[in-house]
């Protein structure tokens, strides 16, 4: 692709949107985040564990923390991925990544990851790697079906997932 | 702005019907409130570049529609940490958070307690790793008690020099949304090519 406004992380359009979720006994469980153009920040987390509502917050987040989600997509080229060979998303979850940067958009949805061993065994391991490392979430960093609230360990921190961490710090219970 | 109304939060919510939300094939015209993204993506001559299962899939296959769970019927449930006002900081739950970008790769959490300690107490620090070499991933979130706190670490630290590379240190979360600078702010920083050559192994 042309190098055009974008390809440095500081041009152009930018919008990330990721989920992660299943259909099981407690309902349609998920999370869900998104970054949006101007700095909008939304995420939703429901489980219906115990009755447990759906959690919605959101937030405008500072030009710089878009760029440096800009900058962690650009290096991680996952914009260069297709999902044409990874596993497709199955009843035991679902996982979508959309991304606009600059004039690619990529859309993909796959099914959950449990282990980089899911990785190397699928048809397309190095692109599942780089999605697998950019966005994977950590069952016991966020999204403990029997922790209602949204609940990070920030002290895990080795556990990168940048979009995580700055909802981490949003939103430490 | 009104931070955060309902009506806010409706002009650029997806479309249920609309899932897809910059297919160029979505020829109906939707009303007034489209979302920013489509005007600014697609509106140019070449749309951008598609790729994916989420361009094809039929989208009941999705566990639910995107409707109900960002932008949901309850709008009104968004817990909002923007109050009034204009842009400007705004605080997390817990505290102040300020964003350091630009970390060299070999930091450790040390040398960036060392430099924010100094600004008041550090409630808390993240310094992530690349979970693929191991080494920092170049950002730092440092959390601090108080606005005065934060304000003067972001002061007199934004564009130092730590183990070589210039930080960029600002604050994380802001009150409204920011609006497009061609002066972005783009402080001496040489270090673009910090990343070492090891993204395809």
């Amino acid at each position: 692709m042309a190098t055009g406004a974008g390809e440095d992380g500081s041009g152009g359009e930018f919008y990330l949107r990721y989920y992660v979720g299943h259909k099981g006994k407690f309902g349609h469980e998920f999370l869900e985040f998104e970054f949006r153009p101007d700095g909008k920040l939304r995420y939703a987390n429901n489980s219906n564990y115990k009755n447990d509502t759906m959690i919605r917050k959101e937030v405008f987040v500072s030009p710089s923390v878009l760029r440096e989600a800009r900058r962690i997509i650009q290096e991680s080229e996952i914009m260069k991925e297709d999902d044409n060979n990874w596993p497709e998303p199955d009843r035991v979850g679902r996982q979508e990544l959309e991304i606009v940067m600059g004039n690619e958009h990529i859309s993909f949805s796959t099914s959950k990851i449990g282990s980089l061993v899911d990785v190397q065994t699928s048809k397309d391991p190095e692109g599942l790697r780089i999605f697998y490392y950019l966005v994977q979430v950590y069952p016991n960093s966020i999204l403990a079906s029997h922790h209602h609230k949204f609940h990070c360990c920030l002290s895990q921190s080795s556990v990168h997932c940048f979009f995580v961490a700055v909802l981490c710090v949003l939103y430490i219970t | 702005m009104a931070a955060v109304t309902n009506a806010d939060v409706e002009a650029v919510d997806f479309d249920p019907d609309d899932d897809d939300l910059m297919d160029e094939d979505a020829t109906e015209p939707t009303p007034a409130p489209a979302p920013r993204l489509r005007s600014t993506i697609a509106g140019g001559d070449d749309g951008p570049r598609k790729k994916g299962r989420g361009f094809r899939d039929d989208h009941n296959s999705a566990a639910a529609p995107r409707d109900s769970r960002l932008a949901g019927a309850g709008r009104a449930d968004f817990d909002s940490l923007a109050s009034d006002g204009g842009p400007g900081p705004v605080r997390s739950i817990e505290g102040w958070i300020v964003l350091v970008t630009g970390v060299h790769e070999e930091a450790q959490e040390d040398d960036l307690h060392n430099i924010f300690r100094e600004f008041g107490q550090v409630k808390n620090l993240h310094l992530n790793l690349d979970r693929r070499t191991g080494f920092v991933k170049g950002y730092a979130l440092v959390e601090y008690e108080t606005f005065e706190e934060a304000q003067a670490a972001i002061k007199a630290s934004d564009g130092t020099e730590l183990l070589t590379q210039i930080i960029n240190v600002d604050w994380a979360f802001s009150n409204g949304p920011s609006k497009r600078r061609n002066t972005q702010k783009r402080s001496p920083r040489a270090h673009r090519s910090r990343s070492p050559p090891r993204r395809r192994y």
